[in-house]
């Protein structure tokens, strides 16, 4: 399982050049972009980057001939996402406390939150879809989200930085709880949809 | 001599797309070499894909080694080399971080059997798959899949694609490694040819259906092609023949039991050996083909 997960981290020696200036062009250049949006970036990046290499019916062909059973390639999967979420998360951290750019511990919170519900809404949807539809898939996603950056934007920064502020000044342990609870449930629904639609899968 | 089955098949029905699999029943043997032939889209793939448990059958039983998947897959597949008629590794990565990714899978991966081989068949450690020939492909799969001391290699399609030096090249080096005979050897191919040197059993599917499944001697010395005037056939005659063709010149047929043609025709017949085409040819669309 460690190695399936290790895995992820051999096949993207390049991309990891990438990551830390990406990171850093984002907390340099995006002043406008609040912290718990560059952390939401940082979290997703890697995971999903693996995920690309893997849908792949070559590569599906390659995990299953291994000594692996389906679960463990699922798993892996939901796993090793949260392990890469959690030291780029990491990393952004470092360098956002380097380079002296303010973030809250709520910034944190709800980067990690939106990462980790986006990943329960990716993996299934990936698993569902064809190999080489997921590149259909992320352009149309790509360009839904430029056209809708704009708004979305505005819409942070009228509504969700005050939420934001409204958590951290009022952040009971209820509501964050009650966020942890609602995301992990989604978490293990995703893994469980993941888990039933690859068993099925035939390659 | 308690013959042991590594592969088993028994009753495996698969249903797919443009295709269908019937109650399907395969043993392929320990120790030997076995070619699956056919032609293309004979259903070849689709077999070694249910044996690899890529594919699950709708209905029927799937055993390797005595041990079904659902219970012991990772057991199973630790003790299968595979290779592929196309690249299923990461292509973009090279050789050594594949076989950083793969080795940590097996629990019997041999890292000097693995350099011994990447030596022998002269592949660079550091170039991208994707720039390796499609002969290099081939030999970067077989030597991943000797160097985990498996005791079933399945190859599918291994010589696809190959000009006809690489080819040579690669029956070589199978017969090479055959030489323990310890290992079962499972290879698909449409060229048939590949297998007259090292074949130990052949099995034959057509339109997902085994013809027949027999070694190889016994082919030889019970098929032939046999050649005569077209009035040496009648309604008794006919019988011993698999199939027919019949041109102006006279008939050329397929027969399963030299014996009796010998005995019937004696020297109004030319008796020929039947090549593993000509009986893949002659079983294909056969009149009787399941006698």
């Amino acid at each position: 399982m460690i190695n399936l997960i290790r895995r992820d981290l051999i096949i993207q020696k390049f991309q990891l050049y990438v990551f830390i200036p990406c990171i850093l062009f984002f907390i340099f250049f995006g002043s406008h972009l609040s912290a718990f949006f560059i952390f939401v970036f940082a979290g997703f990046f890697i995971p999903i980057n693996a995920y690309s290499y893997d849908e792949k019916a070559e590569t599906n062909i390659l995990l299953n001939s291994l000594p692996y059973t389906r679960t463990q390639i699922i798993a892996s999967r939901y796993i090793g996402a949260i392990f890469y979420m959690t030291v780029s998360i990491g990393i952004a951290v470092l360098l956002f406390y380097v380079f002296n750019r303010p973030f809250t511990w709520a910034d944190i919170a709800i980067g990690v939150g939106i990462t980790l519900t986006m990943f329960a809404f990716a993996f299934p949807l990936f698993y569902l879809l064809k190999p080489g539809h997921i590149g259909t898939a992320v352009t149309i996603g790509f360009i839904l989200l430029v056209i809708l950056m704009g708004p979305v934007i505005t819409f942070f920064e009228e509504y969700l930085t005050p939420a934001v502020n409204f958590l951290s000044s009022v952040s009971t342990s209820l509501l964050y709880l009650s966020s942890v609870g609602v995301i992990t449930v989604l978490y293990a629904a995703s893994w469980l949809i993941s888990q039933v639609i690859y068993q099925r899968k035939a390659f | 001599m308690g013959m042991e089955n590594v592969i088993e098949l028994r009753g495996v029905s698969k249903a797919l797309k443009a295709f269908t699999i019937d109650n399907m029943n395969l043993q392929i043997k320990q120790g030997y070499v076995t070619g699956f032939i056919g032609a293309n889209g004979a259903g070849k793939s689709t077999t070694m894909k249910l044996i690899m448990n890529l594919l699950q059958p709708d209905k029927g039983k799937v055993s390797v080694f005595g041990l079904d998947y659902a219970n012991h897959e990772k057991t199973i597949k630790d003790r299968i080399g595979f290779v592929y008629d196309s690249n299923i590794f990461y292509e973009s990565l090279n050789l050594k971080d594949i076989s950083r990714i793969v080795a940590p899978a097996y629990k019997h991966w041999d890292d000097k059997q693995f350099k011994f081989y990447v030596k022998q068949f002269e592949l660079p450690l550091n170039k991208a798959i994707k720039k390796f020939s499609k002969g290099m492909q081939m030999k970067a799969s077989i030597a991943i899949a000797l160097s985990h001391d498996a005791e079933l290699i399945i190859m599918d399609e291994p010589t696809a694609g190959l000009d006809p030096t690489s080819r040579r090249e690669l029956l070589d080096i199978f017969q090479e490694v055959m030489v323990d005979g310890k290992r079962t050897i499972l290879f698909s191919t449409h060229i048939t040819s590949d297998l007259e040197r090292i074949a130990d059993y052949i099995v034959l599917i057509d339109e997902g259906q085994i013809l027949f499944d027999k070694p190889v001697y016994e082919l030889q010395e019970q098929y032939a092609i046999v050649k005569g005037s077209t009035e040496l056939l009648d309604a008794d005659t006919e019988a011993y023949f698999i199939k027919i063709e019949r041109s102006p010149n006279g008939f050329q047929a397929l027969t399963k039991d030299v014996a009796k043609v010998k005995e019937v025709f004696g020297e109004h017949a030319v008796i020929e050996e039947a090549s593993l085409e000509e009986i893949m040819f002659y079983m294909k669309g056969a009149d009787h083909p399941y006698d």
